[in-house]
């Protein structure tokens, strides 16, 4: 995999930049929260307090919600399922991208028309719409949405753009001297495909995985903000729901519903911001853009 | 060129059909409608029978297929809906105008700041505002549109009162081709074309900057630089004609994803449009609804998309003279 200079060359691009160091920093930040949520959290965040409707104070730093639970633990116990959500439906979308790409750049001809078009498709659906569907029907069988029907549905509509990625750099690669050499020794397709293209591209899944991501993120707490998270866990976004449904808005609880669009901008931003980092490693003629 | 259109319009009748028959068998595909009814003792299994009969469930799934397809396309028929207890056509026919009012002038006006703002930037790219308004951006594209849209309710709305907290005209008012129905309408229209028009804005001024700065690394921009073209000739002819190109291509797309913001602002400013059905019909599990609206909001890209390609024929010389 990557030798020790590339993960120096990675770090001085990163720090050329204050963005992508801002970024970079943020997420270790979110990915620690994430990781001690327990013992960062001064509260469980399934416990109830009373009253209800609390204004922040000392003993709960950002009051309670509708039902008494403590918001800032509430808060921090949500960066972890919107990181899991989304890195998981992000390495999944991917994963498909990645399949449909290899296979259209390789076989070409009537595969890749057939193929691109699909692609072409799924990509000019508007995608939240669609997701929402996806979950809704998957809501049909089940009493609530299910936390792994959210990642599938995400994945499932996240993965053409990274499968035009795939397919360009694939048509690229093919022509190459040395996969002509490896077929003149009788390579089968299979192994061409995934033992000599497959690691040349795995630069552009990378930073494809993180950028993914950071959408992902925005998906799923667009979801759970529509009313189809998981109710058995904690999501920013639904937090949003009830602080909405609950009219929070109308009677002035700031304390409910900004932190949890703070936690979801910062921690999308970052990811995001890391994702810019890596395409610009991986890609230098991107670094005279900025 | 005929051609070309001919390819255009196949290909979008093609992805109507994918987008149906997706619809369909995602539908059929989770079970039998009706399972929830044969688990109630209450109900005998001839009345299932009988219900089963009237809806077509008895038959083949081609020919519930063909039947689903016909229903749609020739009578417009795409069920009735639970919490409206009326067609869902009907219901949609009345909502889906106030999303196109919100969508067609939120599409023009954002793309139109944001290639100004994109090429203004990339023009600039060295300098302090320039990098600003790049951060200012993406900073934005990472916030979400429902909360975008809450702070503006909850600021505007709630603290300032300067605009309504809900509705798209005030309660008791009903349409009339008057002024003052359509100032009323304005009043309510406001804060969410904002909300819709800034978010996106935004988030789209970082690909038509890197668009421009692209273009602007190309030997021609050089060659009419050395040539001493005066830098605005250069500005406008050179880099943000040919910018124009690569930002039509991703209109379809700009569209698509201002449905998505259409639903989550509509929903937070209770905005009485199809983007405000999808969570309605979510809040009540109305499934036929949500397949309703899906359907036609995926239809209306498709339209968008063919007038875009349309559009492109005649911004691109080298398609109409394929």
């Amino acid at each position: 995999m990557m030798r020790i200079e590339s993960y120096k060359e990675l770090w001085t691009v990163i720090r050329s930049n204050k963005l992508s160091l801002t970024g970079f920093i943020m997420l270790i930040i979110i990915v620690f929260i994430a990781v001690f949520a327990n013992y960062i959290a001064p509260y469980d965040p399934y416990q109830r307090f009373y009253p209800p409707f609390q204004p922040p104070s000392p003993q709960h730093l950002l009051g309670t919600d509708d039902v008494g639970h403590d918001i800032f633990s509430q808060l921090i116990y949500g960066t972890r399922i919107s990181l899991f959500i989304g890195f998981l439906s992000a390495v999944i979308g991917t994963l498909i991208g990645l399949l449909i790409g290899l296979f259209s750049g390789f076989f070409g001809g009537a595969v890749d028309n057939i193929l691109m078009r699909f692609t072409d498709m799924w990509l000019s659906l508007p995608t939240l719409l669609f997701t929402i569907f996806l979950v809704a029907i998957l809501l049909r069988s089940s009493q609530y949405p299910m936390i792994y029907g959210i990642i599938l549905a995400i994945a499932l509509t996240s993965w053409p753009s990274v499968a035009r990625l795939v397919r360009s750099a694939v048509l690229s690669i093919r022509e190459r001297a040395y996969i002509e050499a490896v077929k003149a020794l009788g390579a089968s397709s299979t192994r061409i495909m995934f033992r000599h293209i497959l690691p040349n591209v795995t630069s552009i899944l990378v930073a494809e995985v993180v950028y993914r991501t950071s959408y992902a993120m925005l998906t799923e707490a667009s979801l759970s903000f529509l009313g189809l998270g998981d109710p058995t866990t904690i999501s920013w976004g639904m937090m949003l729901y009830y602080a909405m449904v609950r009219y929070a808005v109308v009677l002035g609880y700031w304390w409910w519903f900004i932190p949890p669009g703070i936690m979801i901008s910062i921690s999308v931003l970052s990811v995001m911001l890391v994702g810019m980092a890596l395409e610009e490693y991986f890609n230098p003629r991107l670094r005279s853009r900025y | 060129m005929k051609k070309y259109v001919f390819q255009r319009i196949i290909f979008s009748i093609i992805t109507f059909f994918f987008i149906i028959t997706l619809v369909f068998f995602l539908a059929r595909a989770t079970g039998d409608p009706l399972a929830e009814l044969e688990n109630d003792p209450r109900i005998s299994p001839e009345t299932i029978q009988k219900i089963r009969a009237m809806f077509g469930l008895d038959k083949p799934l081609y020919i519930q297929y063909i039947d689903f397809i016909t229903n749609m396309m020739l009578k417009g028929e795409f069920g009735y809906s639970i919490i409206y207890k009326r067609p869902v056509m009907e219901v949609i026919n009345e909502r889906f105008p106030y999303t196109l009012a919100l969508l067609i002038p939120a599409i023009t006006l954002s793309n139109y700041l944001a290639y100004k703002i994109g090429i203004e930037i990339a023009w600039r790219r060295r300098s302090k505002i320039g990098s600003a308004i790049l951060t200012f951006s993406i900073i934005i594209s990472a916030v979400p549109y429902f909360w975008l849209a809450l702070l503006f309710l909850y600021i505007f709305s709630v603290r300032l009162g300067w605009t309504p907290i809900f509705g798209a005209v005030s309660p008791g008012m009903s349409f009339s081709w008057s002024w003052e129905w359509f100032a009323d309408y304005l009043y309510h229209y406001a804060l969410p074309f904002t909300v819709l028009v800034f978010r996106s804005v935004f988030s789209y001024v970082l690909y038509v900057r890197n668009t421009a700065v692209d273009i602007l690394g190309e030997d021609y921009v050089n060659v009419a630089m050395a040539m001493g073209l005066s830098p605005e000739k250069v500005k406008y002819d050179y880099v943000a004609k040919n910018a124009l190109l690569p930002i039509v291509t991703v209109l379809g797309l700009r569209y698509a994803f201002l449905i998505d913001g259409a639903i989550l602002t509509e929903t937070v400013f209770s905005y009485p449009g199809t983007g405000r059905l999808v969570f309605e019909a979510i809040y009540g599990r109305d499934f036929w609804l949500l397949q309703g609206a899906t359907v036609i909001l995926a239809l209306s890209v498709i339209i968008v998309n063919l007038v875009i390609d349309f559009l492109y024929m005649f911004l691109d010389p080298r398609v109409r003279y394929r």
